[in-house]
């Protein structure tokens, strides 16, 4: 386990390397060197694109990455689904749909405006889940089903405005859903920092909570463990973590399901070796995502939530069915 | 599926026929309807003349060219759709399982878009067998991808692997249509799901495929009620689990292949009809097939209709308002009929 940290520590930290150092402006790793160790012998400009562009970009692409991997591996554990991911309790089809609205309705919308709806819409749809699905207690079936009728509705609203609206509002409504950290600067990485603190704290905390629910109600229940409240507030950790990240990230999806399959894959069930693998794996795909999204096709950039299904997709399958001998 | 409660038509073999009869009738009902109603009224009598007796007069060509062929395009592409949707629900014992899953909408788009951004966006009819051709071919590597490896074929493996492939699929189609605005001006509402001006001649392509599929499927619905044990259960009562699976995503693909080449993406048919029945009729399959053919059907033409009339438009996408009319009760049926633990 220790080892394993390591290894995706020192992954994380070459990928983060990788992007400081790669882009339209490509730093030499010495000149990379001079500006983290501020000897003040690096250019003006060097100093600029990392401080001020690349690290702001990179560190919210690794918070995202995170944040979407616990939330997912919650989802997991929670509906006990191998599909769930934090879309099933509606958040992703919510914010769509709001934030299609703000791009295709409105003409000019201030500036975080769509932040502010992109996040409304998430919580929305997840309380509407949540409240709809409750009678005198909730099921995981239950829940998922309802997550799929309302998902369908909002998908709808969101279908009949890419419909008949402005092809060219459209379009940039596409790139927003796709999910990418282009326009990132230092604010934003503390505000998400501080939102996300919390709640990550709890999620590792309640790990015990997680490995119990996983057995079912009957078993978790006969387990002494209150399962309807633990049940109501995981799904209040997992709206605020991807509430969060699409308020400043877009839906940025299939980090939230294959971080915790591959997770669990390398460490087994238990949520306490599980929770930060995770993590670590979300915010490594995320940020590879973004760097490849920005050098591959330059001067052009790839949304980050596109490259995640390109390539993480494929690793994700080799995971699955390289390790033939894995648990 | 224990959390089941019996839902009101759960009862004897006989009372599921008659109300089965009774859904048949209103769905033919509502295809009459959809063939007489809209901007000119057609009675009855005018429609069994276009049909049996074209004499090539205005009405007789509104009827046969632009009614018909749309209406017929939504019966099949919901019946096919629904009992596709309820195939993968049982093959893959999960709830979440919908002809998407195997790739089916993402193949089929991806196929037509690319080819679009290639060749540009005149290619007429050939989108049909195009799409058709993309879903037959993601839905295969699905399967193929599902079935390798050492603990050999498993729905849980199924289900990853029609996620990954999915999720592949779309994003290359969405990088193409972030560069390319002409293509997706072109496919935005074939994406959206819609029967508008589909011809005869589209129709007859695809309704081989999808009659054979239909046919096929009602003597499957024993073995798809094992299936949808598990593997261990069905294996236990003397099933094979990987050949009824195998010809059960065949299945899929006529189905859903067809039904996406015909009405473009309307995934949640496939998705919400095979829940509806169940909640209703209980999870013996011999009953949730046909029932999932005339309920799919019926939403799909009622859905165009409304899409037609109350909208007056007649290029509404008929996936809005599926979902508009559908959505609904779906949400009513889970809630009241699902018990409070599962």
């Amino acid at each position: 386990m220790i080892r394993l940290l390591v290894v995706l520590i020192g992954a994380l930290a070459l990928l983060v390397a990788a992007s400081l150092a790669f882009g339209d402006v490509p730093l030499g790793w010495d000149e990379l060197y001079r500006v983290l160790a501020r000897t003040g012998q690096a250019q003006m400009q060097s100093e600029m694109i990392v401080w001020d562009l690349r690290l702001p970009r990179v560190l919210l692409a690794a918070l995202v990455g995170a944040a979407l991997a616990t939330a997912g591996t919650i989802t997991l554990a929670v509906m006990r689904n191998p599909l769930a991911e934090p879309g099933v309790l509606g958040i992703n089809s919510g914010a769509a749909a709001a934030a299609m609205g703000v791009i295709v309705l409105m003409n000019d919308p201030p500036v975080g405006l769509l932040q502010v709806a992109g996040f409304a819409g998430a919580l929305a749809m997840a309380l509407a889940v949540y409240a709809l699905a409750w009678r005198s207690g909730t099921s995981s079936l239950r829940i998922i089903l309802i997550g799929i009728g309302l998902s369908s509705l909002a998908t709808s609203f969101t279908t009949f405005l890419s419909a008949f609206g402005d092809i060219g509002d459209v379009q940039r409504a596409l790139i927003w859903l796709a999910g990418s950290v282009y326009d990132a600067n230092m604010v934003k990485v503390r505000m998400l920092a501080l939102w996300l603190i919390i709640p990550l704290i709890l999620a590792f905390l309640a790990s015990r909570e997680l490995d119990l629910i996983r057995f079912g109600d009957h078993g978790a229940r006969s387990l002494g463990q209150p399962v309807d409240l633990v049940r109501s507030l995981m799904i209040l950790l997992v709206t605020l973590l991807s509430g969060a990240v699409i308020a400043v990230a877009g839906n940025i999806g299939f980090v939230g399901l294959v971080a915790p399959h591959a997770a669990r894959r390398l460490v087994g069930a238990s949520h306490s070796r599980l929770l930060p693998v995770a993590a670590l794996v979300g915010a490594g795909l995320v940020v590879a995502a973004d760097l490849i999204g920005r050098v591959i096709v330059p001067p052009a950039q790839l949304p980050a939530g596109i490259v995640t299904g390109l390539i993480g997709a494929p690793f994700f399958a080799y995971l699955l069915w390289g390790h033939r001998h894995g648990k | 599926m224990s959390d089941l409660k019996a839902g009101p038509l759960a009862g004897t073999g006989a009372g599921r026929l008659l109300a089965l009869a009774c859904l048949a009738l209103l769905l033919s009902a509502a295809a009459l309807g959809a063939v007489a109603l809209g901007a000119a009224t057609m009675p009855p009598a005018k429609i069994l003349s276009a049909i049996f007796a074209f004499d090539g007069s205005r009405d007789h060509i509104l009827i046969t060219g632009i009614r018909l062929p749309r209406v017929l395009a939504a019966l099949l592409a919901g019946s096919a759709l629904a009992v596709a949707g309820a195939i993968m629900q049982a093959v893959s014992s999960n709830p979440l399982a919908s002809p998407d899953l195997l790739g089916i909408n993402s193949g089929a788009a991806f196929a037509v878009v690319s080819v679009m951004s290639a060749y540009g966006t005149g290619i007429g009819d050939l989108y049909v067998w195009l799409a058709f051709v993309g879903a037959a071919a993601a839905a295969g590597i699905v399967y193929a991808l599902g079935s390798l490896g050492a603990g050999g074929h498993s729905p849980l493996r199924l289900v990853l692997a029609g996620a990954i492939i999915t999720t592949f699929l779309t994003s290359v189609t969405t990088v193409v249509l972030i560069f390319d605005q002409g293509t997706l001006d072109a496919v935005r509402l074939w994406t959206a799901g819609s029967v508008t001006g589909r011809s005869m001649a589209q129709v007859k392509t695809v309704t081989p495929y999808i009659l054979v599929g239909l046919i096929t499927a009602l003597p499957f619905g024993r073995h798809l009620t094992t299936l949808s044990l598990g593997a261990d259960a069905s294996r236990a009562l003397g099933q094979s689990p990987v050949l009824w699976r195998g010809l059960s995503i065949a299945l899929v693909i006529l189905l859903a292949g067809g039904a996406v080449a015909l009405a473009g993406p309307i995934g949640f048919v496939g998705l919400l009809v095979p829940h509806l029945v169940r909640m209703c009729i209980g999870v013996d399959y011999r009953w949730v097939v046909p029932f999932s053919a005339v309920t799919g059907a019926l939403l799909v033409i009622v859905a165009d209709m409304v899409g037609r009339l109350v909208f007056g438009s007649q290029s509404f996408p008929v996936g809005v308002t599926i979902a508009l009319i559908g959505a609904p009760f779906f949400l009513y049926l889970a809630r009241t009929r699902l018990r409070g633990d599962a």
